[in-house]
């Protein structure tokens, strides 16, 4: 009886969310249903583990174990909530963990170095000058550098809020606190960073 | 609606300065935040950060990353989840794979109860022979010569007796 109330709950969760869905598929057996969840996630997944951790290499890691954790739990899987908030649930526990370890410290890209990332700004009527990549590489260090110096939930809050366009309740449900707790952490967050990166306006 | 700094409403002016944010807040912002210090200051340092964040775009993810994921599911799948799995071309349902899988097991277990027992190796008759070194044979030799020598003494007694 509590299977199918839930059931039931999920039907109406899946109906805002195609993910959720798919997952409930994969749940019954649809294993296409996991591939795609994986073609449309594993992009965000990666630059979040990324973008936190800052080592490109434990960052696909991690992705990997992010999915595999999430196959592993398709037997038990209900639409509670939004499939996307699990999933960051599972990415931000994981990268968070990492960081506690130091594990990516062994072999941490370091900041200054060009580590693949694209600046966004180019200039448009072709490849840009040396000098103008130069900057903008100057430029992404320092986003970089900012980032990787904010506390490590502020940091959490800050890439999904920026990056994920996540809303504060979903960022609330991720980190498993409350909303004021996020507004808290991206108040203190944004104001680091106003403040280390107010000489690039 | 009052200025957001004084009111603490940082996050209308985050919405605000990163085009997020609704219409009614929209309109009002649009004709306070020229006129207030405070409020403009925010938001002008705000999309500062909001352009330096949007430099960092990460790079493509490996190619090869579905098919990593498939192989860490593969080599988490257990040896009789593997063997189930062989008969799913055949699109059985799952009870009739279970059943076909202990049948394969059942088989296989009577085959190895019905195999005949090895038979025992012969032994031959010269590995004992071929072990023994000369030394031994010669005392054994002498060990008899003693044992014969032992004997005589007892049958010459039994014949003066009988005398």
């Amino acid at each position: 009886m509590e299977q199918r109330v839930n059931r039931d709950v999920g039907a109406g969760a899946t109906d805002s969310d195609p993910d959720a869905e798919l997952m409930v598929r994969v749940r019954d057996g649809d294993a296409a249903s996991f591939g795609a969840l994986l073609d449309k996630h594993r992009m965000p997944v990666v630059h979040f583990l990324y973008r936190m951790i800052q080592n490109r290499a434990v960052a696909e890691e991690l992705a990997q174990e992010v999915f595999l954790r999430v196959y592993r739990s398709r037997a038990t899987y209900e639409p509670t909530a939004k499939f996307t908030t699990w999933m960051f649930r599972i990415a931000t526990h994981l990268a968070l963990n990492s960081l506690r370890d130091g594990k990516h410290e062994r072999t941490q890209e370091h900041l200054d170095q060009s580590s693949g990332d694209l600046p966004a700004r180019q200039v448009p009527d072709g490849r840009p000058s040396v000098e103008q990549s130069m900057v903008n590489q100057a430029r992404l260090g320092e986003v970089r550098r900012a980032v990787a110096a904010l506390p490590e939930k502020q940091r959490a809050a800050v890439l999904m809020h920026k990056y994920q366009e996540m809303e504060y309740k979903q960022i609330a449900e991720v980190l498993g606190c409350s909303e004021s707790a996020v507004k808290s952490l991206l108040f203190r967050a944004y104001e680091t960073l106003r403040a280390r990166l107010a000489h690039m306006a | 609606m009052k200025c957001p700094m004084e009111t603490g409403q940082n996050e209308i002016l985050l919405a605000y300065s990163s085009g997020d944010a609704n219409a009614g807040d929209v309109l009002f912002l649009d004709g306070h935040v020229p006129g207030c210090a405070a409020c403009r200051a925010f938001v002008e340092a705000q999309r500062t950060v909001w352009d330096a964040l949007d430099v960092w775009e990460a790079a493509p993810v490996a190619s090869d990353f579905n098919r990593q994921v498939f192989q860490r599911i593969d080599g988490q799948v257990s040896w009789w989840q593997r063997m189930l799995r062989s008969f799913e071309p055949l699109g059985l349902r799952p009870g009739i794979t279970l059943a076909a899988s202990a049948g394969v097991i059942l088989m296989a277990g009577l085959l190895i109860q019905r195999a005949p027992a090895p038979l025992p190796v012969p032994q031959r008759d010269t590995a004992q022979m071929e072990t023994v070194q000369p030394e031994q044979l010669v005392l054994a030799l002498d060990e008899m010569e003693a044992l014969s020598q032992l004997s005589r003494p007892v049958h010459a007694e039994k014949a003066n007796s009988e005398m």
